[in-house]
């Protein structure tokens, strides 16, 4: 436990150095916020209520979900498909822990990082633009975190398991873009979903993307709060659980065919 | 003219080699733009209007721009900031120079994808969509000047694409902040620019003369009146303004190269 925690520093502190990196990817998540809540509250025009969402409610989910992007590193993540293509892997599994806990670790620091750098950086320019709607009280700060932190872990647990396509095949980069980008529609981060009809909802709960944004989003918002709020959280758990089973047996698998060229 | 098409040829050929990625990179760009304004089209059913737009003529404003910009990607894909940088940081920049060709042609020649196409397509059907929901009446004066709204668009574009290339000269590494003029630029003007706030809006009206080539022409295409009161003059600067922002970029990418040093790489 020791390791996994000194490898996350590791990882924090790495991307604490990418400063020129870090104020251009603030300044480019805040003019898309600023166009998306443009459009959004053009669209609202004079109703002051749609679907639970009122205008000040809105502006704060367009906020709030630039201020994730960077935190669950929504545009893609590939290093663990780089290490395959290029055989860093085997050093990878060499470690004296686990690739995937490896991974979680060095995932953890950088998560963390980004979470103020992009995010909470993010909310405070919000905060001297808009008015913000904020949690209601301290029990939903105290869930919003744990949601937020089940969020990071559920996303590393997608993550970890689209990157294993790079096992099978070279081009599993094209592979995965396609499906980080369709969870982006599925999990309230294009649109809030309880903006979309009805079925559609429906069916986007049914597939793990709405526990990793909008449930987050949602208890920010205030909109999902007493018994359903634990309900929530819990599925969120359990969808880390089977999605973290499922990319076990799919790693036993790579493994078992996996052939390092020496050199 | 012929080389270009020549190293255009190549490119093609090279990417046919991969069969199964190409097509899934097209699909990943297909989804990404499809997605995006599936999304909008979607929740556009709790709401009537977007201020006095209606779906249908947003799609023709977000068809027309994602076209023009689709286009564009596939023209000046070389001048893309990400890639130009890995060009630069890795010396095939430097290669280039040592060849007797101008330099310019080279870089607009080496990266011709084929799979942007996937983007243009989009552009397409939500244009198609636009134009079987919306009644336009078809002058000839519209007909002829539809083509150069969208030259204007490409060049304005392309534009920007050299511009953020040409930044990479001093910076090396790509920053991230150069996506705001180019995805940036063209997700803004999907939308009508009367949503935005005045400041936000003037900076595109002023600064980057975006409003000329997407919200004026649409106004005189759409026959929609103009709430900002411009000259009656104002939906016909597409090509203009286009060709300026591209002519202005070409001197800066020229005054780039002559103060280029290489990474020694």
């Amino acid at each position: 436990m020791r390791l996994f925690f000194e490898l996350a520093a590791r990882s924090f502190r790495r991307t604490l150095t990418y400063r020129i990196a870090t104020l251009a990817g603030l300044i480019t998540n805040i003019f898309f916020g600023l166009i998306r809540s443009s459009v959004l509250v053009a669209l609202f025009g004079q109703q002051s209520e749609v679907s639970g969402y009122t205008v000040t409610s809105i502006i704060t989910y367009t906020g709030l979900s630039q201020a994730l992007i960077a935190y669950l590193m929504l545009f893609g993540w590939y290093d663990l498909m780089d290490g395959v293509h290029t055989g860093e892997i085997s050093t990878q599994l060499l470690k004296p822990l686990s690739l995937f806990r490896y991974w979680l670790a060095h995932d953890l620091g950088r998560a963390i990082a980004h979470l103020f750098l992009r995010g909470v950086s993010i909310m405070l320019i919000y905060e001297l633009m808009f008015d913000l709607t904020y949690p209601k009280d301290l029990g939903h700060w105290l869930a919003l975190l744990v949601s937020l932190f089940f969020a990071w872990w559920l996303s590393m647990v997608w993550r970890f398991l689209v990157n294993l396509a790079a096992f099978w095949s070279p081009n599993a980069q094209g592979f995965g873009r396609l499906l980080f980008f369709a969870a982006n529609f599925f999990s309230g981060f294009m649109m809030p979903l309880g903006l979309f009809p009805d079925w559609l909802q429906t069916l986007c709960y049914l597939t793990p993307f709405p526990y990793m944004i909008n449930v987050v989003i949602e208890i920010y918002l205030n909109i999902i709060t007493g018994s359903e709020l634990f309900f929530l959280l819990g599925l969120q758990l359990v969808w880390i659980l089977g999605l973290s089973l499922i990319s076990q047996f799919i790693l036993t698998m790579g493994i078992r065919k996996l052939a390092i060229a020496g050199g | 003219m012929g080389l270009y098409l020549k190293l255009v040829g190549v490119q093609i050929r090279s990417q046919m080699r991969y069969r199964s990625q190409f097509v899934l990179d097209t699909l990943a760009l297909l989804l990404v733009t499809g997605l995006e304004y599936a999304s909008l089209a979607l929740v556009f059913e709790r709401f009537k209007s977007i201020q006095g737009w209606s779906l249908a003529e947003v799609a023709f404003l977000y068809g027309l721009v994602e076209m023009a910009f689709g286009l564009t990607d596939m023209i000046f894909g070389g001048f893309d900031a990400p890639r130009f940088g890995r060009f630069i940081r890795q010396g095939s920049f430097d290669q280039m120079m040592l060849r007797p060709i101008g330099i310019t042609l080279q870089v607009l020649g080496s990266d011709f994808n084929l799979k942007r196409f996937g983007k243009m397509a989009v552009g397409v059907v939500i244009f198609s969509y636009a134009l079987s929901h919306l009644s336009i009446t078809w002058t000839v004066a519209k007909l002829l000047y539809f083509p150069l709204v969208v030259l204007g668009l490409v060049l304005f574009f392309g534009g920007l694409f050299i511009i953020g290339a040409t930044i990479i000269f001093w910076t090396v590494e790509s920053t991230e902040v150069m996506n705001i003029f180019t995805y940036g630029g063209s997700f803004m003007m999907s939308y009508p620019m009367n949503i935005y706030e005045t400041w936000l809006r003037n900076l595109f009206t002023f600064v980057v003369p975006a409003i000329f080539l997407n919200y004026y022409p649409a106004l005189f295409f759409l026959g929609k009146p103009d709430p900002f009161n411009f000259p009656a003059f104002a939906p016909f600067l597409a090509p203009l303004a286009g060709l300026a922002v591209f002519l202005i970029s070409l001197g800066f990418w020229r005054f780039g190269l002559k103060h280029y040093q290489s990474t020694g790489s």
